[in-house]
């Protein structure tokens, strides 16, 4: 299925790469690899939550049919809500304002909220009374065990808003630790890169890549189209940072290995680059290769004990298990 | 036969053996398991513990009158073999101290039967009545014999006449015998008993033997298809040689009941075979209405005959019942040699030996031997030891490879022949006629005889012909000895009787004829009663216990002869085979393929199995305590044995360990189920002291702080549906014009509380193991669970799955625990140096490794648990009564939207346009206030922010649904008894009424021709003439700008009567107690009623009466100013001086019944508005 398409992301996985902490450039290979693994990730997704929406006795996806399958992944799960709770309010000032110019640095300031909250702040504290931040509720919250719908109070930030908070603002500290150092231009490069999407502006290429008419009805809602475009990109971090992980591991190993056979020019130079004081970090760094992502695909598709532990019929494991979402 | 002919007239009780059929000892040590199938089996006979019993004490007596020198030696050898047995601690232990005991005993009667033997007791006096009885009709016999010898026999022989006769006659024997003094007979018939003796011996000593090591050698199954196999063969050439005889048989046994000429139903019965029954069953079955006997006497004929009568016995061929007998036996004791018989069983196939028929021209084989035995071929002993030869020699002449292995087994059955050929007696079967000829001949010749002389030759015929028949060997040398010729002169009148007491021997293995020849054996157990008797056995069992070890190590080491194995395996192999076989034939009939096969009949446990279990199991027991007195052991096997003889079944003895015959097995009785007596024979019931009560709480939630939060949760949920439900009426209310009475259901939830089972009794330790009540128990958790989760009702299947999938789990979990904890124990470490002396072992598993280790292989963390309980439970809570808090208070805004709208304390009422509250001109700008909320104060009161009427006012309909489901609340209302109804009006009443409406009353009389007038109120509330009813928005404000202003400004289509908002709360207020003739004074009860409803509602009903039936105005004026006093009550005092000043006017205003004063009140009441609205504010 890979080798009969042409990547058609290269670049966006790219800068979601360059994002998720991988400085060097990585090859194309790479990337295709990338795309095919988010791809397949994409289609599962779209055929899970079919089938959600199909035993609800509905036919098109819900945005709850999406949250539900990532459900037990509650950082990511508030990192979405927060990401939809701004995608709403930047609709509303849309909506009230009709002036389109300010459409990327909302997007941005949506896609990263640390930005858009901290530094937008004040000016969203004065439109708050039209454009608040409508809270996005899930169907299985308490909210939903009763009849009568729950007012909303904004008095009140519930723990969970600020778990939510929690989990964006570690995200945000990662992202500040990595452009701590950064000059002003690469901090621009930088948060050019964080725009990078698979959707933002792309939705029919999406379409295609993701074979909307294939794997379920052809028309999603814009809602579920942002909410995929989010989650390949965690898709596409999350494969890179467990990638540079493995790199790392195995360079580690490389070096003590190298070190103790033959102290090889090229080991020396290895150490000093680990050592690096004076060394830039980016200098002389290798890629990501595709059996890193390989691996980290691998570990990540490890189930858990705790998934077949209910499954064990007299100690054998089921003979195939589902792909996991990453 | 003649004896048999004068059973025949024997009361019936006769017929069954007087004895216990299962006691295992009788006096003369006859064992009565005579009533056993009389199927020819030679194991069954041999080694039935009383039959045993019998037959050593028969043998021991008949070695000790062999020679008394021999007897002693014997003794002294048993003794020290006693000795020697009770230092190896062997089984026989009891019996051997026993034996020991006995000894003593035992040796006076030898002596006694060395004096006995020269002068033989006078016999007659010793015997019970009994026997004497059947000495008279001995007696009675020879005299009949002439006569009795012509009829048949028409009834068979009960075991217990039989043997009453055999000793009898044995006694004369010995009588005449020892009179006779011919000892070389004596000699020869003792060479040829001993022969049999030692085969019995023989085998019996080896299956002792066996017996014996059942409880030292534990026997693996390994061999048990091999033996099943093995029978299967020879049953199944058995079965084919039946087959083919049946024919044959049929048509022969056919013949020989016509050819009997017998008629009648009892003489076909005689000598029939099994099969030959069941045809005359069916015959009968046929001719039922045709026979005059009842089914429960046919079928005590039928057993008789079947007990009694072997199937070889004949009427016409003498000798014909003893030989067939002895040679069946024989033959299928060799045919169960199935280690070797096993090629001899069929004959040989032409395929597998293609040359065989060319070199052997008479082939034979034991299944064509079988056949011709059926088939009455053999005409004597030598005919059928010919035919057994033939077979061993075939196959030895056959293969001549002397390696070959077909040798061997013929070798060895040629020996086993060559042991059991005695058995058979020397008889050569000869025609009734020819013998009764001979007989009628004799007789006549003897007829002139003395009746001494007369007497003397029939008792000795029959003396010699008593042991020659019932002693198989003992047959030849008694026939010989009378005359050359073969029929013994006085043998000829009973030629039946004495063979069929023969054809018991062979069967029940009761030698007879070994006991009965010497004399001495019946005297020493006759005096000495059944004590001695018992006794005796015992020591003569002993006596063969001693000798067994080495009896048993020669079969062992001929075995061993044979083949190289482990002699006492081999022994065991072969003693149990059939019996093993049996077993394992029962367990594979279970069993189709690989597979259990469920149409298959369960095994089912026999009396007789179980009942022998427990007696080797006390005998084991009474073995392994040695403390025991010997008398009590002695004696418990007998109980024992009894207790579970109930049942009729047989008592068929296996030579089989008990671990063997799993099924057979009888559980320990836990103590409180032993069934105890005390001194007086009462039962004593153990019971009491067993039970004991299920505590309490078993089957429900422990109460722990878990389960303390998720109860308070489950609670803050029913409390916060509550609401909804509220919530849910009163926007039903606002979109539905017209209520029912039970439209809302109320939902009153209640707490949740856990039924436990109820009371119970148990009688053991342990969990209750009930299933259903655990599974509900697990139900009902997974339904709190369910419930705290958010799903209020569930499917009953759903439950069920998750319940199912919860015991599921529950299981895994509880098996990894049980593995966890029995995992072996491993040596402490800190103990290694002491590991030597004593070692120290410890758990594998401390208790919270075994806990943590389960719940990670269960896949679950204390992470999981713990994180559940924070965010599951913990969190949960705080969500819950959050949004109880919105629910709560968005209810409250729903029922109140005024009230929330100027905020708690009515502060926020002047936040926005609150102009009009400074200016104090709204009420003209917008005309709301034509309730006069304010002319009354009621906004001061209530801090209404706006004068639309409050949401709870307007919606009756909804107070009415409260005062419906809520009838305490009527209550409190009627705390004074309702002013009387009014008369009703009709043309009567009229002239009562005030002159102003006499004329429209009139009027309306005269419309309903004079029936009286019907009040509005009681009229169905639907009839009546009343206006719409108001409708007010769901925000319950009425939106004054597009209302006219005037009393028509509430949003109804079409014009109000003026009264009509008032009619309103005051019809509900007052109900039927008001009647309508006020309708007139309702004008000023308008302003009043309102709040009215709203205070204490009685008094300001008493308030109004006052107001309206007064006439002096002072009166009213303190009424009034009651009544706004009670209105007021909450009302500062400024206020209250000020409604104090205006109630001159309100009471005037009452009085006159003038709605226009309304607009002074207003006025008048205006002024103070905005100052009492502000002191009320700050007041409250």
């Amino acid at each position: 299925m890979s080798t009969d398409r042409t990547p058609k992301y290269r670049q966006e996985i790219q800068q979601m790469m360059f994002v998720s902490g991988e400085t060097a450039e990585p090859s194309v290979d790479t990337t295709t690899l990338i795309e095919e693994i988010v791809r397949q990730q994409v289609v599962e997704i779209l055929a899970r939550s079919t089938a959600l929406a199909t035993r609800r006795g509905v036919r098109s996806i819900s945005t709850d049919d999406l949250i539900f399958l990532i459900r037990h992944d509650k950082a990511k799960v508030s990192r979405l809500k927060t990401f939809l709770s701004w995608k709403d309010v930047r609709k509303n000032v849309k909506d009230s304002d009709d002036k389109g110019g300010a459409d990327a640095a909302d997007f941005a300031a949506a896609d990263d909220p640390l930005a858009g909250g901290v530094v937008a702040g004040p000016q969203d504290v004065a439109s708050k009374p039209k454009n608040k931040r409508a809270r996005v509720g899930l169907v299985w919250d308490v909210n939903s065990f009763y009849s009568v719908q729950v007012p909303e109070r904004e008095d009140e930030e519930d723990e969970e808003e600020e778990e939510q908070n929690y989990a964006t603002l570690q995200r945000l500290a990662a992202a500040d630790e990595r452009t701590k150092n950064m000059t002003k231009e690469e901090y621009v490069f930088w948060s050019e890169c964080r725009q990078a999407s698979f959707t933002y502006r792309k939705s029919k290429r999406f379409r295609e890549w993701a074979g909307f008419g294939i794997v379920t009805e052809s028309k999603p809602n814009d809602d579920i189209v942002d909410i995929l475009g989010f989650l390949t990109f965690e898709i596409v971090q999350t494969l890179t940072e467990e990638a540079l992980k493995v790199k790392e591991r195995e360079d580690r190993e490389k070096n003590r290995r190298g070190g103790s056979e033959n102290g090889s020019g090229e080991n020396t130079k290895k150490r000093k680059r680990e050592t690096g004081l004076f060394d830039p970090p980016e200098e002389g760094r290798t890629p990501v290769e595709p059996r890193h992502i390989r691996e980290a695909y691998r570990k990540l598709q490890a189930t858990p004990n705790k998934n077949i532990a209910m499954l064990l019929h007299n100690g054998r494991v089921p003979a195939r298990m589902p792909l996991r979402l990453i | 036969m003649s004896l048999g002919h004068h059973h025949a007239w024997l009361p019936p009780g006769h017929l069954r053996p007087p004895d216990d059929p299962h006691d295992s000892r009788s006096i003369n040590g006859y064992s009565k398991s005579f009533s056993g199938p009389r199927t020819p089996q030679m194991r069954a006979s041999v080694d039935a513990d009383g039959s045993h019993a019998g037959n050593l004490i028969s043998e021991a007596d008949l070695t000790a009158e062999e020679d008394p020198r021999i007897a002693i030696f014997r003794d002294l050898y048993r003794r020290s073999e006693a000795k020697i047995n009770t230092l190896f601690a062997g089984q026989k232990n009891v019996e051997d101290l026993v034996g020991a005991a006995v000894a003593d005993a035992d040796e006076p009667d030898i002596k006694n039967e060395c004096a006995d033997q020269p002068a033989p007791p006078p016999a007659p006096a010793k015997k019970p009545a009994r026997k004497l009885d059947d000495d008279d009709y001995d007696d009675y016999d020879d005299e009949d014999d002439g006569d009795a010898a012509s009829p048949p026999k028409p009834k068979p022989l009960t075991p217990s006449q039989e043997f009453s006769t055999t000793p009898l006659l044995s006694r004369y024997t010995s009588g005449t015998t020892s009179a006779g003094g011919d000892a070389p007979k004596e000699t020869k018939k003792e060479s040829l008993e001993d022969i049999r003796k030692k085969l019995e011996e023989d085998k019996k000593a080896t299956e002792e033997a066996a017996k014996r090591s059942f409880h030292t050698i534990f026997y693996t199954l390994e061999n048990d298809r091999d033996a099943m196999l093995d029978q299967q063969r020879l049953e199944e050439s058995e079965r084919q040689v039946e087959a083919e005889m049946s024919s044959q048989a049929n048509a022969g046994n056919n013949a020989t009941s016509t050819s009997n000429g017998y008629g009648s139903l009892s003489n076909a019965n005689l000598g029939a075979s099994s099969l030959t029954l069941k045809n005359l069953i069916a015959r009968i079955d046929m001719k039922r209405t045709m026979v005059q006997a009842s089914d429960a006497e046919l079928r005590s004929l039928m057993s008789e005959v079947r007990k009694n009568r072997s199937k070889w016995a004949s009427e016409d061929k003498i000798g014909q019942e003893e030989l067939y007998e002895a040679a069946e036996k024989v033959l299928s004791e060799l045919k169960a040699m199935t280690e070797h018989s096993t090629a001899f069983l069929t004959r040989v196939n032409k395929r597998d030996a293609p040359d065989y028929y060319t070199i052997i021209k008479h082939p034979m084989d034991l299944g064509t031997m079988t056949k011709k035995l059926k088939a009455l071929q053999f005409k004597s002993k030598q005919e059928f030891v010919d035919d057994l030869n033939l077979i061993w020699s075939n196959c030895l002449k056959y293969n001549t490879n002397p390696d070959h292995f077909l040798r061997k087994h013929a070798l060895y059955m040629k020996k086993e022949t060559e042991k059991l050929v005695p058995l058979i007696p020397e008889i050569v079967i000869r025609d009734r006629a020819e013998v009764e000829a001979e007989e009628r001949r004799l007789q006549l010749a003897d007829l002139d005889g003395a009746e001494e002389s007369d007497d003397e030759p029939i008792m000795s015929s029959r003396g010699r012909k008593a042991p020659g028949k019932s002693s198989k060997k003992g047959a030849a040398p008694a026939r010989n000895t009378p005359s050359g010729s073969e029929p013994p002169a006085g043998s000829s009148s009973q030629p039946a009787a004495p063979a069929r007491a023969d054809s018991d021997v062979p069967t029940d293995g009761i030698p007879n004829g070994f006991a009965t020849p010497p004399p001495g054996t019946q005297t020493p157990s006759d005096p000495a009663g059944a004590a001695a008797g018992v006794s005796g056995i015992h020591g003569d069992s002993m006596d063969i216990d001693g000798l067994t070890p080495s009896i048993n190590a020669l079969s062992a080491l001929s075995a061993a002869g044979v083949e190289a194995e482990d002699p006492e395996y081999k022994v065991w192999k072969q003693v149990t085979k059939k019996d093993r076989a049996l077993i394992a034939a029962e367990r594979h009939r279970l069993f189709k393929g690989d597979k259990l096969n469920s149409d298959e009949p369960a095994l089912l446990r026999t009396k007789a199995g179980m009942r022998r279990w427990v007696r080797n199991q006390r005998q084991i027991n009474a073995e392994g305590d040695k403390s025991n007195e010997p008398s009590t052991q002695a004696m418990e096997p007998g109980p024992a044995g009894e207790t579970l003889a109930e049942g009729i079944e047989v008592d068929e003895d296996k030579v089989i360990p008990d671990y063997y015959d799993v099924m057979s097995g009888v559980p320990d009785l836990p103590g409180q189920l032993l069934w105890r007596e005390d001194s007086d024979g009462n039962i004593v019931d153990a019971s009491e002291e067993f039970l004991r009560i299920l505590s309490k709480g078993s089957f429900t939630q422990p109460d722990s702080k878990l389960s303390q939060k998720m109860d308070a949760n489950m609670r803050q949920m029913q409390e916060t549906r509550k609401i909804c439900s509220k919530i849910g009426i009163v926007k039903q209310m606002q979109l539905q014009s017209q209520m029912y009475q039970n439209q809302f259901q109320k939902y009153q939830p209640e707490p949740f509380l856990e039924q436990d089972v109820p009371p119970h009794v148990m009688n053991d330790e342990g969990p209750v193991v009930s299933p259903w009540a655990c599974k509900a128990a697990l139900q009902r958790s997974v339904a709190k669970i369910f419930y705290h989760t958010g799903f209020e009702e569930y499917q009953p299947s759903a439950l069920d799955a998750v319940t199912d999938i919860a015991s599921d789990f529950f299981q895994k979990i509880g098996e990894t625990f049980k593995s966890y904890i029995e995992a072996p124990k491993v040596p402490t470490a800190d103990s290694t140096e002491l590991a030597s002396s004593n070692s120290q072992w410890k758990k594998a598993y401390t208790e919270p490794e075994i806990v943590l280790h389960t719940l990670n292989s269960v896949g679950i963390g204390v992470e999981d648990i713990e994180s559940y309980i924070k965010d599951d439970v913990e969190r949960l809570g705080t969500k819950l009564a959050t949004v109880h808090d919105r629910l709560r208070s968005l209810l409250s805004e729903l029922l109140r939207p005024a009230l929330a709208d100027g905020g708690e304390d009515g502060s926020n009422a002047f936040a926005d346009g609150s102009e009009q509250f400074v200016g104090g001109d709204f009420a003209e700008d917008i005309d709301e206030d034509f309730f006069g909320f304010k002319e009354l104060g009621l906004d001061k009161e209530f801090g209404l922010a706006t004068l639309s009427v409050p949401l709870h006012l307007l919606q009756n309909r909804m107070y009415n649904a409260a005062q419906a489901q809520n009838t305490s609340a009527i209550q409190t209302v009627t705390l004074f008894p309702p002013p009387p109804s009014y008369p009703r009006l009709t043309s009567e009443t009229l002239p009562s009424q005030i002159g102003l409406v006499r004329g429209f009353f009139g009027a309306k009389l005269q419309a309903s021709n004079n029936e009286g007038l019907v009040e509005d109120l009681e009229l169905p509330p639907k009839q009546r003439p009343m206006a719409a009813k108001p409708r007010l928005p769901a925000s319950g404000k009425i939106p004054p700008p597009s209302a006219p202003a005037g009393p028509t400004a509430s949003p109804q289509k079409r014009p109000l009567p003026p009264t009509a908002p008032g009619q309103q709360p005051n019809a509900i207020k007052l109900g039927a107690a008001e009647p309508s003739k006020k309708k007139v004074k309702k004008n000023s009860g308008v302003a009043m009623e309102v709040p009215v409803s709203i205070a204490d509602g009685d008094e300001a009903t008493a308030t109004l009466d006052g107001t309206k039936t007064s006439d002096d105005p002072a009166l009213t004026n303190l009424n009034s100013k009651d009544g706004s006093e009670v209105l007021g009550a909450p009302i500062t005092e400024p206020s209250h001086v000020k409604n104090g000043l205006d109630s001159s006017a309100i009471s005037d205003v009452a009085a006159a019944g003038d709605g226009d004063s309304n607009a002074d009140l207003n006025k008048s009441n205006d002024n103070t508005a905005p100052l009492t609205n502000g002191t009320a504010g700050d007041a409250s």
